[in-house]
């Protein structure tokens, strides 16, 4: 099997979707020969012309708003924002136009809105955010943010053949820093569906994107300690797979949250909130959360270590945990 | 239009091909910007602000005894279409009418929104799109809806919110739409929203291999919005056959449409997007549907939008509760003159396609059919409240996404690689 990075799946998935469905096409900025800023789309507009692999102007609202429509004839667009940073411009089109539609006039909007969004890249305010809760406070879109090569490319051609607007954070330090062994063959993974990253029976980390990989790295810290971590990948944000929150709760009875998004209004929040709904019972200790904190992203380099969770601070709070 | 000279030798190619076909402009310094304008009279008047004793008020001076002119011959169309988009019209006000009493007798959730004086706009424009083109209605183009198939008893359960509206009880007046048969896109509250929409619709009809038209609308206070500009901008620079009529009417809610904007014809804004500009009367059918159907041939033969500013008077307030006192009167007396029923009834009869009998049979058999519907919708039931639950998602088969007009043609080339590593925006 070929060892793909995490970006090279997610370019192979839209690949495979573009090849086999003839109403799937690509809209963005910079995307035709250029490539996609990110390289995503490299070799797309070669394979399969500038009718299905479209530049735009600098028009975020536009492209979305072109994107839905398109949606309503039958198509199947994949709309590349070049920063989720960016998403802010197309706002009032996401959560008022699309994502009410089918609700309010049934017309369905099977487009699919993605790019690459988080930090640990020195990008900036502007250009490592984690937008996604903004989508996922808004019924009616579904959010999903993979965390491995494998996931990526599944997911993606699961979004790409969904009914609903499925909006698609790809962590950009996860791009080319992880690689993995991708089947040639056709495979998708639903939406909806969390994923066990590593069993364990001390406690569980709910946690999702870049940071299942900080976790994996503090577990096996925390395995020679002799406490074995639960490690749940939620993969998709809306809808939340609450049972398979429930389940490792139940298992572990004790839970940490871990996200690279700020603390207030981030998933921790409402994971805890349903944990308490589906598994109150089965908690011995408080919900944790570890979060960035509360401010924009900064730039220099020693700030955003700052801002952002650590392996130690997993460490720190497991222990904590382990031992309430 | 705006002229395009041919140049020979130094045509410009547009760089990708991406499925444009904007053929060839000539160089920016050799166009020419020119507006045209089928009116046959051009309202001459200004608003100004004044203290008037303790208040601040509008006032408007100006050349408002003006005569009415007649309505401009139709380059296209003959009695029979002329008589349907009457009766439009007629069925578009009298609709309004119905629904304004059936608020003042407490049956309407709700405000209820009007296109009085505006109804050629809405109707005649509407009338130059073929059944499987699109629509992106605006809150006064309820006229436009009934042209495109839908009922007033549609509209009426709109505003009544009855289970059996369009929307099953879920948005009001004119948030509605149909993709199967209609094929009008729903608006939102938020103004130019519907134009990159519309483009996108064009955009997937032209990927199926077909060049539509498709048309919507935005106000004098609703072109002020960014997403009019890229929505506007972006079906120009992809060539993508959107009509867009933006409906000068002088008032967005109090505000007059000098304050909106600077330039002196919205039209004019055509140029900036490097498409061709129209200006109409309003209140001409005639003028409404020849600009109309003009604009929607050039966008079937692949030639791209289409902007028509269509000038006229927004004869009641903002809403139902709104009284629009702050118009001047004497600029309610100018524009009632002007009423585009009664202008194209005067029409219509002075060529004989209609006689005085007709138009009364007509007018009573319109009425009828108001009344029917508005029996029906008064008597039908309101939704279960547990109805609100569910169809958030597009779950469980519910649609089978298709293309609308046809499976587009796939031309593939090779599979090259690159070598990705080398610019890449951010390690």
């Amino acid at each position: 099997m070929p060892q793909l990075t995490y970006l090279e799946a997610i370019r192979q998935g839209i690949w495979e979707e573009m090849e086999r469905d003839p109403t799937v096409f690509c809209i963005g900025q910079d995307i035709g020969i250029y490539g996609g800023a990110f390289k995503v789309t490299d070799g797309f507009i070669d394979r399969f012309g500038p009718e299905r692999v479209i530049d735009t102007p600098i028009a975020e609202s536009a492209i979305v708003g072109a994107a839905f429509g398109a949606s309503l004839t039958g198509m199947h667009p994949v709309a590349e924002f070049q920063f989720m940073d960016f998403i802010g411009c197309a706002f009032n089109q996401i959560v008022n136009m699309v994502a009410k539609a089918h609700y309010r006039w049934a017309a369905p909007a099977p487009l699919v809105i993605r790019g690459p969004s988080g930090g640990n890249v020195h990008g900036g305010p502007f250009h490592s955010q984690n937008p996604e809760m903004w989508f996922v406070h808004a019924p009616g879109l579904k959010v999903v943010c993979p965390a491995t090569a494998y996931d990526a490319k599944g997911l993606i051609k699961a979004s790409i053949r969904d009914n609903n607007p499925v909006i698609f954070f790809e962590h950009k330090y996860l791009y080319r820093r992880i690689k993995e062994d991708i089947p040639a063959e056709d495979y998708i993974v639903p939406l909806g569906k969390a994923r066990v990253a590593r069993e364990g029976r001390d406690l569980s980390i709910i946690t999702y994107a870049a940071m299942v990989h900080l976790a994996l790295e503090a577990a096996e810290t925390l395995a020679r300690e002799g406490i074995e971590t639960e490690i749940l990948d939620l993969r998709t944000l809306s809808p939340l797979d609450r049972e398979a929150i429930a389940r490792t709760v139940r298992k572990t009875n004790k839970v940490i949250l871990l996200h690279e998004d700020v603390r207030t209004g981030g998933m921790a929040g409402e994971i805890a909130a349903v944990i308490d709904e589906e598994a109150f019972d089965d908690l011995d200790g408080p919900v944790v959360r570890i979060t960035a904190q509360d401010s924009p992203v900064p730039f220099s380099p020693p700030q955003e270590e700052f801002f952002l969770p650590k392996v130690s601070d997993v460490v720190r709070e497991a222990r904590r945990l382990r031992s309430y | 239009m705006a002229t395009k000279k041919k140049i020979k030798g130094n045509t410009r190619n547009s760089a990708s091909s991406n499925g444009r076909r904007t053929g060839q402009l000539p160089p920016a310094s050799q166009r020419t910007y020119t507006i045209a304008d089928y009116r046959l009279e051009k309202p001459d008047f200004t608003l100004r602000q004044v203290r008037n004793g303790a208040a601040i008020r509008y006032e408007v001076e100006g050349h408002l005894a003006a005569e009415v002119p007649p309505i401009r011959e139709s380059k296209y169309l003959n009695k029979q279409q002329c008589l349907d988009i009457y009766r439009w019209m007629l069925l578009n006000r009298k609709m309004e009418t119905a629904l304004e009493n059936l608020y003042k007798q407490g049956k309407v959730v709700g405000g209820v929104y009007f296109g009085l004086g505006q109804e050629a706009c809405s109707c005649a424009s509407a009338y130059a799109l073929k059944a499987d083109e699109w629509l992106g209605p605006m809150i006064r183009n309820q006229g436009s809806l009934l042209v495109r198939g839908f009922s007033p008893r549609d509209i009426m359960m709109q505003y009544m919110a009855k289970a059996g509206s369009p929307t099953k009880g879920r948005d009001a007046s004119s948030h509605f739409g149909d993709i199967q048969k209609h094929h009008v896109v729903a608006p939102i509250s938020t103004l130019g929203d519907l134009i990159p929409v519309l483009a996108g619709v064009a955009l997937g009809a032209r990927l199926q291999g077909r060049n539509i038209a498709v048309m919507t609308y935005i106000g004098d206070g609703g072109q002020s919005t960014g997403v009019t500009y890229e929505g506007l901008n972006f079906s120009a620079v992809q060539n993508l056959g959107l009509v867009l009529f933006v409906e000068n009417n002088l008032w967005g809610y109090s505000t007059p449409a000098d304050m909106q904007f600077r330039v002196k014809d919205l039209a004019e804004r055509a140029i900036a997007y490097g498409i061709p500009g129209v200006i109409v009367d309003g209140t001409d059918a005639c003028q409404v549907y020849d600009a109309a159907h003009e604009a929607c041939q050039r966008a079937r033969r692949g030639e791209g939008p289409t902007l028509i500013e269509a000038k006229m008077m927004r004869m009641k307030g903002h809403a139902i509760h709104d009284a629009a006192e702050y118009v001047p009167k004497p600029l309610f007396e100018y524009w009632r003159k002007r009423d585009p029923i009664a202008r194209f009834e005067r029409y219509l009869l002075s060529k004989k396609w209609l006689t005085s009998g007709d138009n009364q049979k007509l007018v009573a058999d319109v009425e009828r059919q108001l009344e029917a519907d508005r029996d029906y919708a008064v008597n039908s039931p309101m939704p279960k409240p547990e109805s609100a639950a569910g169809g958030v998602y597009c779950e469980n088969g519910c649609h089978e996404i298709k293309p609308k007009y046809g499976v587009p043609k796939v031309k593939t080339g090779p599979a090259i690689a690159h070598d990705s590593e080398r610019a890449m925006h951010l390690k």
